[in-house]
């Protein structure tokens, strides 16, 4: 290791009290949650659980099987057709979390510094989240993707001092920057532990501080705005202006002009203010408390979205579904991506026939749980990222939603049938125009064979799907039915040969992105022949494919500027 | 090549439904104060000569790992399959990578003392999803002392193996594996278009076996550069020298005898080897030793 740890005294006027407690350096004990991954649940590699311990291979920078990857970078996914549109576009974040990580320590201590060792594409995180178990969480820092040189770092931010211990760190990601996958090694927390109770209590309660003769936590942002003149030019405008203005706003502006006056207090009731909601951002303040308040104030959601607010925990069931019942009865859109854990029940949402968008990312429900939604019948998109839906259920759901359009299977690993599923996708949902399967290896060449069927298709994400698997001629008959082609992720399939490739540039003309890992026999002259025919390509990812020498890279990459071309190696 | 995913089913049913009994298993209480553990020491030499990059791990194209968890303690040799040099493949990639892995998934937990079968399995199938394709074929052999019940649980894969010596006395050995003379069974990862002509052995093909083990008990886990070269007499006299030994030093030196040994005859052409002896069976007149990568995992039981 190149870097030292430094024990720098503390610049921090807390110093003599944290002189009397135990400096403590932990590296991460236990993997909590995360919301994406590379690899199936049953790989180590690529796996959030390499976060644990030393850094194995900081300060070496490279794409290491077993260090922490992300599934995704740069902008290409949130491009995809089926990528969740915003639904309260006020209420975006400025520095939108994508993903994240929860990891424990051993010790809670006094936080000092969080270092994060990235040894893959660096500049991801953007929030610093910390805790004691069952504690609120507080935000430790918060700052811009940035774009980074290609070295390994140990990202130290400098976090806001807090008066509370912390054992739990959440790390989120915003990856539109990156180049391409990132990769973490580490995690470092660094910190003072108290050696007594009496010590912890008294600098929570800021004792300490006013013994140090420091002002105390006053805000001294408050300032009294001059009042022009005391007219209340809003007064004039008719409620209906009022609340069309309002429909501007975010759920946090809401909030404060209803501390405004009575009136602007009557009007941020107005049901129309809350027809998509979006709670994403406010995952660690939405309880359910809040949900009540929202209760009290919506009648007709259309669009919700509460990624990763924990209904089991934080908002318990019933406080969920009363607002279900009361709040949304034709609600169309639902995202709840993270929310459940293992004893939570799905079978409630399905009674709300007009959903047409379900999002159930990383939602660890038992299997049985699934069988429920085959209740809906409207659904065009639906997202099961990561969840443990069986072919059964799955299969039901598909026949009853003939109008299925995005479908997203990616790391579901109790699919054993997929070729069943595909043979039913092309009976009953003739108009898909995404599928993804990503890491689902019980598909054969067969199974492919029968997506060819959905002639609208334009984006396919078979990643690692076929590993040693014979291709056969699906890619032929891919090619002949679904012409307006416009993603394919091919990773991982490590028998297809430029044979194989011919008829998708004979035929595929609409490719914009185009992704061959890991593909041990292409050669130079195929991937030549793709940048050429392909006149709309803007990604190809050639890594690891062992006969493409990087300096034909870097040529290519001079004429074809409008191309990103990935190859690590 | 159904058998493929048909491995990955088979270890998502033991994780969905293990996900309950991990927890458990990682209760810190349940360790008692003084567990059964072993004590081991490695030596080995690659074939040829020549400088090879260092790694450790690795003695030409064989391979081992030793890792401690809290339930058990494992040991490991593979052996690279040669063949594959002839089609640009390097055979020490493979085997290298399996126990590297193998040691990994022991390290966090992911596995069961009581199936190492279960661990090379879901070692193999780590490897398939390398990103830089890691082809070859390898032997494999891999012991677990489950700390629980004092218990030794193998698994073998062809021609590498163990014995264990308990006062002078064979208590168990490994049984060979191979499809014909010199050519043991072998976990293998072929080029694309290659499957059809390859010799592929599934990891539940390996040999498993359990028996318990007494303090004090010697065990051998080495490649078959060791068992072709030196017999068994000769090895038993060695092992007998560390009936008990808690010494890991001791145990070095002995290690280092052996393997030397074996080496030192690999290159004898006039001595009658073990694998000359199994030629002459099988109608092949040789004589002389059979040079090979040596790998030697010595290791005590202490409880």
């Amino acid at each position: 290791m190149t870097e030292l740890i430094t024990k720098e005294p503390k610049k921090n006027n807390l110093n003599p009290i944290y002189g009397n407690m135990i400096f403590l350096e932990q590296f991460v004990e236990s993997v909590i949650s995360y919301s994406s991954r590379y690899n199936s649940i049953l790989s180590i590699l690529y796996a959030p659980e390499n976060l644990i311990g030393n850094p194995s291979k900081y300060p070496n920078y490279g794409d290491y099987p077993n260090s922490y990857t992300l599934r995704s970078y740069g902008k290409w996914w949130n491009q995809s057709e089926a990528a969740q549109p915003d639904y309260m576009p006020q209420d975006v974040d400025r520095i939108p979390s994508e993903d994240f990580v929860t990891v424990r320590f051993k010790h809670g201590v006094f936080p000092e510094n969080v270092h994060i060792y990235e040894t893959y594409n660096p500049g991801a995180v953007v929030r610093l989240w910390g805790h004691l178990v069952s504690n609120p969480w507080l935000l430790l820092w918060e700052g811009d993707p940035q774009v980074c040189l290609p070295v390994a770092r140990r990202f130290s931010p400098p976090i806001r001092q807090v008066k509370e211990l912390v054992n739990e760190i959440r790390i989120e990601f915003n990856q539109s920057t990156l180049k391409y996958y990132t990769s973490l090694d580490a995690v470092l927390l660094t910190g003072y532990q108290p050696k007594s109770l009496l010590q912890c209590k008294l600098l929570q309660k800021g004792l300490f501080d006013c013994l140090d003769g420091c002002d105390c936590d006053i805000d001294k942002s408050i300032e009294s705005h001059p009042c022009s003149d005391g007219i209340d030019l809003f007064a004039d405008l008719p409620f209906e202006v009022m609340v069309h203005v309002f429909q501007y706003l975010d759920l946090k502006s809401l909030c404060r002009c209803a501390q405004v006056s009575k009136r602007w207090y009557s009007i941020t009731f107005d049901p129309t203010l809350y027809r998509e909601i979006s709670l994403k951002r406010y995952w660690n303040k939405v309880d359910g408390a809040v949900i009540k308040h929202f209760i009290s104030k919506c009648k007709n959601v259309k669009k919700l979205d509460m990624s990763w607010c924990s209904i089991e925990k934080q908002i318990t069931e019933p406080v969920f579904i009363e607002f279900l019942e009361r709040c949304c009865p034709n609600i169309t859109h639902l995202s709840l991506g993270h929310c459940f854990g293992h004893t939570s029940s799905l079978g409630y949402i399905t009674k709300y026939g007009d959903l047409t968008d379900l999002r159930l990312r990383n939602c660890k429900c038992k299997t049985e749980e699934y069988k429920a939604l085959s209740n809906l019948t409207k659904l065009t998109a639906l997202d099961l990222y990561c969840s443990s839906i069986s072919d059964e259920y799955l299969i039901n759901i598909l026949k009853s939603n003939r109008d299925l359009k995005h479908l997203n299977l990616d790391l579901c690993e109790l699919l054993e049938r997929l070729d069943e599923v595909t043979e039913i996708v092309s009976i009953y949902n003739p108009n898909l125009i995404t599928w993804s399967s990503w890491k689902t290896y019980s598909i054969t060449s067969e199974g492919v064979k029968f997506l060819a069927q959905c002639s609208s298709l334009r984006e396919l994400d078979l990643g690692w799907c076929l590993l040693l698997n014979d291709p056969g001629n699906c890619l032929e008959r891919i090619a002949t039915g679904c012409k307006d082609l416009r993603r394919l992720i091919l990773s991982g399939w490590r028998g297809v040969n430029d044979q194989l490739l011919l008829p998708l540039i004979r035929q595929c003309e609409q490719i914009r992105e185009l992704d061959l890992l890991g593909m041990k026999n292409i050669s130079v002259d195929i991937c030549e022949r793709i940048l050429s025919s392909f006149t709309k390509l803007k990604l190809l990812d050639i890594s690891f494919c062992d006969l493409i020498k990087p300096e034909q890279v870097v040529l290519w990459q001079q004429h074809y500027p409008n191309v990103t071309i990935q190859q690590a190696q | 090549m159904h058998t493929l995913w048909l491995t990955s089913r088979l270890l998502s049913r033991a994780i969905w439904n293990g996900i309950s009994n991990l927890s458990t298993a990682a209760d810190a209480n349940l360790q008692r104060k003084k567990d059964p553990q072993i004590i081991s020491a490695v030596c080995g030499f690659p074939k040829e000569r020549k400088i090879q990059r260092l790694i450790k791990g690795q003695f030409g194209d064989d391979a081992w790992f030793t890792a401690k968890y809290k339930t058990a303690d494992v040991l490991g040799v593979a052996d690279g399959v040669g063949g594959w040099r002839a089609y640009g493949i390097d055979p020490g990639e493979f085997s290298l990578h399996l126990m590297q892995t193998c040691q990994r998934l022991v390290n966090m937990g992911r596995f069961t003392p009581t199936n190492p079968s279960e661990l090379l399995a879901r070692s193999y199938y780590e490897l398939l999803h390398h990103k830089k394709a890691i082809l070859g074929s390898s032997t494999a052999c891999v012991v677990v002392l489950n700390k629980e019940n004092s218990t030794l649980y193998t698994a073998n894969i062809g021609d590498s193996g163990f014995m264990v010596v308990r006062r002078g006395k064979v208590i168990h050995k490994s049984e060979e594996q191979q499809h014909y003379f010199n050519t043991p069974f072998q976990l293998s990862l072929p080029p694309p278009g290659y499957q059809a002509n390859v010799l592929s052995d599934q990891p539940d093909s390996a040999i498993t076996n359990n028996f318990p083990v007494e303090d004090g008990d010697v065990i051998l886990v080495a490649t078959d550069g060791v068992f072709d070269n030196l017999p068994q007499s000769l090895l038993i006299k060695e092992l007998c020298k560390v009936q008990g030994e808690r010494c890991a030093t001791r145990l070095q030196t002995v290690a280092n005898s052996i393997a030397w040994m074996a080496r030192n005859l690999s290159f004898d052409e006039t001595f009658i080897s073990p694998f000359a002896e199994s030629a002459f069976a099988n109608g092949i007149n040789t004589i002389g030793g059979k040079p090979d990568d040596i790998t030697v995992l010595l290791a005590t039981v202490a409880i």
